[in-house]
């Protein structure tokens, strides 16, 4: 029987992975202390020959509450404290950091509906709402080792973009837009899912990110962009999606 | 200070009792009536709910497969298997039912309002009509919720969370949305009326000497929990007019366009519903609290340990309730600090959290530790709401929940306390308080059997759906198979949902026990458990009028291990009784209290 | 010992202080209710591109005021003993925001019809209920629950003062 997280292929992932294993390891202790306490109170104090008395203590006297409070407290810098510092620093730092000025990102619009993803990514100009924008469905392609900076929205009700192998998820709203980043550090093909029930078919709401490395990336942006321009009708750029990524109009 | 009415000697008449059966069980005033009428009201739409999870259950473990027995009859146009229509309408109406027409009418309906009163010292609730018409309500309220089920396009599919604009006329169409919003809202008007009755009888109808800190536990978790409901359901009831305007006279608080700026903002709704919903589930275990705080002290036989610190921490957790609720939106971008705002105050109600825990400990520390079924309970609670709290650190962490929000992890954990620490302490309420409801005892054995059926089939089930949720698996999937990536948890669904089987077949013994008690079972003493609050001093069942006389009461509720009652031959004093006109000496061993 | 009579008299008074923080409880979870709708308010106005919303007609705010003055009637009527009085002042306000809304709707103010309307008809349709309510336990109470129901409609009044400044004024 083996519990196993799926396939970290991402740069900051193991900052989730550290997160849920420094908790399983505290919060573990934490649980088997208590349960040694538990059981050897249910063992040796149980109501016996000997013993038909509990003792008469309401464990309200000072050294009683120093006790009670110094566990707690303890417990809650181990756990809570330590934890708290680092999260701060971790979404601060890389989760919540947004690489708005990085010209290696590769910018991604999501539009989600009901119940597929559509991804718009820039093409070589680097612009959006231009011919060579390449708008996929129900698959997101990104190179290996550059920042993926999506922005997200939705057309109908609240979805949410689950990135398992990138420990991302970051939800959809109509008439808003949300933004997350992440990168990734092995090329492969991953699943990619809906995290918030969006109605009938919110399990079917499947895609996949492809990461490819460097090169062939190029190639796959180039045929995809060559594609884009014979298709592109700038009278139906609202049917493609996506908005101006700078004012989220 | 006591604030309560004038002592026992002074009363004078007793007030007439009703004659007739439509007086007496059906329209009654009794509290003890009215909290039975709860009780089963509440009994019955657990075991609904119950068969709903089964269902769930059983399309997550053999998806695709009929239905057996019942298939054809609920699923007969999809040929007796679920479709996912069935399936979003199934998880969506288990949640409604299980917390709102379930949990809170049995626990805070029908326990809150049998023995309140009783616990307390006076005849009765505050305001006898208000009681009956809270139960009318939430009995109008259940009658909107099935009429949902047959209505054109069906029950509400947008799980019992109803996020806009999923639950707006965008996502659900037809009437049965608008139904569900009605239903909740009478629901959280039988609430109110209910917090408005056990607020007042607490503030003033305490029996001379009982002051706040000889209040049972169980009553501070009754009284605690109605400050919330009077204040956060109304916030619901905000959030439920605000839909039904939205689905019904085309408001757009919620409906959203696709272009920012323009139209509603359906996180609007998020913040509404949270900011009850959170306090709502404190709402729904702060009862249990109280009653395992009480029954953990009277089966060990000696006092709670740190009585005045667990009543500081209940109050703590009240009020932190109130400011956490941010924790269940942390992936919808909000700003980074308002974020870790939410994260560390929720990290902070671990601490009181944690000195309820530690408080249950010291209790049985040191105890002559009795294990009828009631306490068997109460220790499956314990165990249950240890792991269910710490899990909740996981979900409070935002590092963490960028992975396992929205997966089986979060239902593992709400599921271990809302349904495994609750259901503990539901049975733990009914095996106690039976005798003095019904007037007859339980039969032990097929209790203690119920007990170990469902307590390790339901540790099976919920540690799964934990472990579930870590290996990456969405909630509300109505076929996990479609991602590559879950197909290998297929067992791991097989196993909990074996389980689930076991834990809903392992019930009737429960049911069978209940009903061949209330028929044939031994009649009950007044007070078969030897403890010492004012509810046993009665007979089982109290007559009408509760007390022939107010009691007075001289000290607290956890009065076991005293050692002046070695003299009377017992080891406990009832909330009531002088202990004779000189102090015993004081042994060593005995600690002021 | 204390005669039956005064038992009966210490009695009456303990009903009449039990009912009255009954009814603050009451009054504490209603306030609630339109908190939250305040709060519903103030977020849609501030996500707002402009308040008034562009293109909104100008809120007869008159008219409104007007309203106010058969709720002050109410609840002064009530405080000199006249609950018939206070009774149709209370369903005279309650005709008078019937005639506003259906004003409000034509004139493009309506739930349907933008921020502003829906955040106004939100508010005022859950503080008429409220009113009607109030009616009901009018007609309905006997003289012993004079103290009540004025606290009540005194209440109602100033709920209904901060939503018209609210919405209508600020």
């Amino acid at each position: 029987m083996h519990i196993e997280l799926p396939r970290d292929a991402s740069l900051d992932g193991h900052l989730v992975d550290g997160a849920i294993g420094y908790l399983t390891l505290t919060t573990g202790i934490v649980f088997a202390l208590a349960l040694v306490f538990l059981l050897a109170a249910l063992l040796f104090h149980r109501a016996r020959a000997g013993r038909t008395w509990g003792r008469h203590a309401h464990g309200n006297r000072a050294r009683d509450r120093v006790l009670m409070f110094s566990v707690a407290l303890v417990m809650f810098v181990a756990i809570d404290v330590t934890l708290a510092l680092r999260t701060t620093r971790d979404l601060e730092g890389r989760f919540w950091r947004y690489p708005d000025a990085d010209p290696a990102a590769v910018r991604v619009e999501v539009t989600a509906r009901q119940w597929a993803w559509s991804f718009r990514t820039a093409g070589p100009d680097g612009r959006f709402g231009t011919p060579d924008d390449v708008v996929t469905l129900n698959e997101l392609d990104i190179p290996v080792g550059r920042p993926i900076y999506l922005k997200l929205r939705a057309l109908d009700v609240v979805h949410s973009l689950y990135l398992p192998s990138f420990r991302t998820k970051i939800d959809a709203i109509p008439g808003a837009t949300t933004r997350a980043w992440f990168q990734a550090t092995a090329p492969g093909r991953f699943e990619l899912g809906c995290a918030q029930h969006c109605g009938v078919n919110h399990y079917k709401m499947r895609g996949i990110v492809v990461a490819r490395a460097a090169d062939d990336y190029r190639d796959w942006l180039g045929r995809a962009e060559a594609d884009s321009r014979l298709r592109y009708d700038p009278a139906a750029s609202a049917a493609a999606g996506g908005w101006d990524w700078e004012t989220g109009k | 200070m006591s604030a309560g009415k004038v002592a026992a000697s002074d009363e004078g008449e007793l007030p007439p009792e009703p004659t007739g059966f439509w007086r007496r069980w059906v329209f009654s005033l009794d509290h003890k009536v009215i909290g039975r009428q709860f009780l089963f009201l509440g009994l019955a739409f657990l075991a609904v709910g119950g068969l709903m999870a089964m269902l769930i259950r059983w399309q997550l473990a053999s998806p695709g497969v009929p239905v057996p027995v019942v298939g054809k009859l609920l699923f007969g146009p999809s040929g007796g298997v679920i479709s996912p229509v069935a399936y979003t309408a199934l998880f969506t109406m288990h949640g409604t039912i299980m917390i709102f027409f379930a949990v809170t009418p049995i626990l805070i309906g029908g326990f809150g309002n049998f023995c309140l009163p009783l616990l307390v010292g006076a005849r009765d609730m505050a305001f006898p009509r208000l009681n009956m018409a809270s139960f009318w309500t939430m009995f109008a309220a259940t009658a909107v919720l099935t009429a949902s089920f047959f209505v054109p396009l069906g029950p509400p599919e947008a799980g019992w969370t109803a996020y806009a604009t999923l639950s707006t006329a965008i996502g659900a169409p037809g009437p049965g949305q608008t139904l569900w919003v009605v239903a909740i809202y009478l629901n959280g008007a039988s609430s109110v009326m209910g917090a408005v009755n056990y607020i007042t009888t607490v503030l003033r109808l305490r029996a001379p000497g009982m002051t706040y800190l000889r209040l049972p536990l169980t009553v501070w978790g009754f009284f605690l929990t109605s400050i919330l409901n009077a204040l956060f359901v109304p916030v619901l009831a905000a959030a439920m007019v605000l839909l039904f305007f939205d689905r019904v006279l085309g408001t757009q608080f919620f409906v959203a366009g696709t272009t920012p700026g323009a139209g509603g903002d359906p996180i609007l709704y998020q913040h509404l519903f949270w900011l009850f919903g959170h306090p709502e589930v404190y709402i729904l275990i702060l009862p249990a609290w109280g009653i395992v705080g009480d029954l953990l002290a009277f089966f060990a036989r000696k006092p709670v340990f740190g009585y005045r610190v667990t009543v500081g921490a209940l109050v703590g957790v009240v009020v932190l309730s109130c400011v956490v609720y941010g924790h269940h939106m942390f992936t919808t971008g909000m700003s980074p600090l308002l974020g870790e705002s939410f994260m560390l105050l929720t990290m902070i109600i671990s601490v009181p959290t944690s000195l309820i825990v530690l408080s249950w400990l010291g209790t049985v520390w040191r105890g002559a530790i009795r294990f009828p079924t009631p306490m068997l309970f109460c220790l499956g609670l314990v165990f249950t709401f240890g792991v269910g709290g710490l899990t909740g650190l996981y979900l409070a962490d935002i590092t963490a929940d960028l992975y396992l929000h929205d997966t089986y992890f979060v239902v593992g954990h709400f599921h271990l306390i809302m349904a495994a620490a609750l259901l503990m302490s539901l049975f733990a309420a009914t095996y106690f308080w039976f005798p003095k409801m019904f007037g007859r005892m339980m039969n032990e054995p097929l209790g203690k059997l119920h007990f170990w059926l469902t307590f390790v089939p339901l540790n099976v089930v919920f540690f799964g759906m934990l472990a579930i949720g870590y290996q990456g698996m969405q909630r509300r999937l109505y076929d996990p198979s479609v991602y590559d990536f879950l197909k290998p948890l297929l067992p791991w669904n097989r196993a909990v949902s074996h389980a689930a089987y076991l834990l809903g077949a392992a019930q009737l013994v429960f049911v069978v026990n209940f009903f061949w008690s209330l028929a044939r079972g031994p009649r009950a003493a007044a007070n078969p458990w030897e403890v010492g609050t004012l509810e046993w001093t009665v007979p089982s069942p109290p007559p009408h009028h509760n007390f022939d006389r107010i009691p007075i009461v001289v000290r607290g509720p956890h009065e076991l291990g005293h050692p002046a009652a070695r003299a009377l031959g017992r080891d406990w004093l009832s909330q009531t009784e002088l202990e004779g006109d000189t102090p015993p000496p004081r042994a060593p061993t005995e600690e002021p209290a | 010992m204390t005669s039956p009579a005064t038992t009966a008299r210490r009695r009456e008074v303990d009903a009449r202080i039990d009912a009255r923080v009954g009814l603050v409880v009451f009054l504490g979870a209603t306030a609630m209710l339109f908190a939250a709708l305040l709060l519903a308010y103030a977020i849609v106005r501030a996500q707002a591109p402009a308040w008034p919303p562009a293109g909104a007609p100008p809120f007869p705010r008159g008219a409104a005021a007007a309203n106010t003055l058969a709720l002050v009637a109410a609840s002064i009527a009530l405080r000199r003993g006249r609950p018939r009085a206070a009774l149709a002042f209370g369903a005279a306000f309650l005709a008078a925001q019937g005639a506003l809304w259906r004003h409000l709707v034509a004139i493009h103010l309506g739930p349907a019809a933008g921020a502003l309307g829906e955040v106004f008809f939100a508010l005022s349709v859950l503080h008429a209920l409220h009113v009607a309510g109030g009616l009901l336990a009018l007609a309905w109470a006997g003289p012993a629950r004079r103290g009540l129901l004025t606290l009540y409609w005194d209440f109602v009044l100033v709920l209904w003062l901060v939503v018209y400044l609210a919405v209508c004024v600020l």
